[in-house]
């Protein structure tokens, strides 16, 4: 098993001309020995086997691919199938990259782990196998997702991890990214920094990519057994974009598969009041990498507005913006109306209740399903649980516990 | 020739050592900034290094981030720093000019970058952008400006010789492991490196993040070319910024001065 054949990125970390490393030189040093550290592991078959070992027995990989028997009914067309992502370890496909990550740390000899965290799943997923390797642990959330996920930040803490609120920017994710690197900066020498998106400077959208991949391999192989074929199209939710990244990668090369990733859309694309840089961005450097960016013409980067913490992000991920610029992917943004319509939906005719995320990548299936044949096979990535949105959704509907 | 560099070796010719101090421009307004320069100029400065605001500067400690977002507030663009310095060259056709900031400032007015002229800023600082990346990659390729790379405590000795190479202005040493206005100094190591540094170049090499004191001046000094003070200029601005009474930043830059020489 290996993690990945793709030509890209390039050597200097491009994907066409997104990518790159655009850092402070004092991470200079830390992304090259990174690079290296990967580059070594990931042909070696003791890494991969320790992997891929713990993602089955730590994580409980692999999650199935489940048929939506009600979900197809309501669209009347076609067929569901969810990857069930939100069945894993923690509730999210975040934990893949972590326990990948974790041990690139362990390898490299590392003290002391940092992330950054939106929604806090990422965060719950970098304690869970800091807490798992004994290593201590640091996450930096913004100070307004610290309020609307306030159950995460106490699982977070209940794992043995600081959170740090980050009150500076908009405080929310890309701020408590940037405190994150500041960090790095600071303690670069014995610190691992556990990035949770396909963002920030090479080698890590290639890392996490890899990592996350097992979510598409998966996918092919199911989709073999389950329904004879590859999905016509796979459907996922794109903030820095791991989730859809790790389904889509395997499938790049399968050209019968329609990849589509979906935005936050917030108060609609048209209003500007939202969080989706590849339906309404142009390219611009944040946070190491150059990517589609919500920015003004003066170059600074636009507060973004999503009802979910971990779409809230002005930037993507670089190989996103290299999927849109080629074709390959389509990029489409649902609202925060409609995704929370989803939300329900989905809770009410599956039992399964989707992160405010994934219920963005649901919502995209109403003009979907219509547009597509009525034998067509559809796959949504469902990246997490929605347990940690309940005092969100309750607020919105004006319930108090 | 630059004036940047022509300041520099007119001091190294002297055996004198140059003062580099940085304020973020419209903080807390671009007036104030105006007059501010010149009292830098007043009080010995050799080099001016302008902060241009952005969102998102990683690089920098809280002390300078607050006043990133004052002047953002202030609505403050590349093109107004630009009428900023050409305000000032109206008096002062001397004093070096540094534009220091963020690479998706300067790229999104590659136009306005490329129109300077000779009586304007004099070099660019691209705190993202690594030193041996050239920024004619990024379409900035006026001959007026000059480029400052930095190297830093972890830069591999293979790397700072090619480094070096880029950096048409001088060499920015970072001083620490950490953002700006932080303070950990490790006076040996910083020696050695700048020491290593010298070896490899010519172009003058300034030390600067976390100087502070008049005692780091001092010492820093003697083993390079300059320093560059910033966190605790940006901290008196913010202090003095509703009384504008900047008497206090004059002091200190003019005992910085004493002790660097």
């Amino acid at each position: 098993m290996t993690f990945s054949n793709s030509n890209f990125p390039d050597k200097e970390g491009f994907y066409g001309e997104y990518g790159g490393k655009f850092v402070p030189e004092t991470l200079m040093y830390a992304l090259e020995e990174l690079e290296n550290t990967y580059n070594k592991l990931k042909d070696n078959k003791d890494f991969i086997d320790e992997f891929y070992k713990d993602l089955s027995h730590f994580v409980g990989r692999p999650s199935p691919l489940y048929f939506a028997q009600r979900l197809t009914d309501h669209y009347k067309s076609g067929s569901i199938w969810l990857k069930r992502e939100d069945l894993n370890h923690t509730g999210a496909h975040k934990i893949n990259n972590t326990v990948g990550q974790i041990l690139l740390a362990k390898y490299m000899g590392k003290k002391r782990i940092i992330a950054e965290t939106g929604a806090g799943q990422h965060g719950v997923a970098t304690a869970t196998v800091a807490a798992r390797l004994g290593l201590e642990c640091h996450i930096y959330m913004g100070a307004e997702d610290v309020r609307r996920q306030s159950l995460n930040v106490y699982r977070i803490k209940l794992l043995g991890a600081n959170v740090h609120p980050v009150d500076s920017g908009s405080a929310t994710l890309k701020d408590a990214l940037n405190e994150a690197l500041r960090d790095w900066v600071t303690n670069v020498e014995d610190t691992y920094y556990i990035i949770g998106s396909v963002t920030g400077p090479h080698p890590y959208p290639m890392i996490v990519r890899d990592f996350n991949s097992v979510v598409g391999k998966e996918v092919i192989e199911q989709s073999k057994d389950l329904f004879g074929k590859m999905p016509d199209a796979v459907v996922a939710c794109v903030g820095g974009g791991s989730n859809a990244m790790g389904i889509f990668h395997p499938f790049i090369d399968i050209k019968e598969t329609r990849l589509i990733g979906v935005e936050a859309g917030g108060e609609g694309v048209s209003t500007g009041e939202h969080a989706a840089p590849l339906n309404d961005g142009t390219p611009g450097v944040l946070h190491g990498a150059r990517s589609y960016l919500m920015q003004d013409e003066s170059g600074q980067v636009k507060d973004t507005k999503s009802v979910s913490a971990g779409l809230d992000y002005p930037g993507v991920g670089p190989e996103h913006s290299w999927l849109k610029d080629i074709g390959r992917a389509e990029y489409v943004a649902v609202s925060d109306d409609d995704a929370l319509k989803a939300f329900h939906e989905v809770t009410e005719l599956e039992g399964i209740m989707p992160a405010l995320e994934t219920a963005h990548a649901f919502a995209y299936l109403e003009p979907l399903m219509k547009e597509l044949d009525s034998s067509a096979n559809v796959v949504v990535n469902v990246s997490g649980r929605g347990d940690k949105d309940i005092n969100t959704v309750a607020e919105i509907d004006g319930i108090e516990f | 020739m630059n004036r940047l560099t022509s300041k520099l070796q007119n001091l190294k010719e002297n055996k004198k050592k140059a003062l580099v101090a940085y304020l973020v421009a419209g903080d807390p307004d671009l007036d104030t900034t105006l007059d501010l320069m010149h009292l830098f100029v007043d009080s010995g400065v050799d080099v001016i290094e302008i902060g241009v605001p952005f969102t998102d500067p990683i690089a920098e400690g809280p002390t300078i981030q607050k006043a990133h977002d004052r002047a953002l507030k202030n609505n403050i663009s590349l093109k107004m720093i630009l009428e900023l310095v050409d305000k000032f060259r109206e008096t002062n056709t001397e004093t070096p000019i540094v534009l220091m900031g963020y690479l998706n400032t300067f790229i999104s007015h590659i136009d306005l970058v490329q129109s300077i002229g000779e009586n304007s800023a004099d070099s660019i600082l691209v705190v993202d952008v690594p030193g041996e990346l050239n920024l004619q990659t990024y379409g900035i390729t006026n001959p007026n400006i000059n480029t400052i790379s930095l190297i830093s405590p972890t830069t591999k000795d293979d790397r700072v010789e090619s480094i070096a190479k880029n950096s048409t202005g001088f060499i920015y040493y970072v001083t620490l492991r950490g953002v700006t206005g932080s303070s950990n100094l490790n006076i040996e190591e910083i020696k050695n490196n700048i020491q290593k540094i010298q070896q490899y170049s010519d172009a003058p090499t300034m030390a600067g993040f976390g100087i502070k004191s008049v005692e780091d001046a001092s010492t820093l000094a003697a083993c390079s070319d300059g320093i560059v003070i910033g966190s605790s200029i940006v901290e008196m601005i913010a202090d003095e910024s509703k009384t504008k009474e900047f008497g206090r930043i004059g002091e200190y830059l003019r005992e910085m001065k004493t002790a660097i020489s």
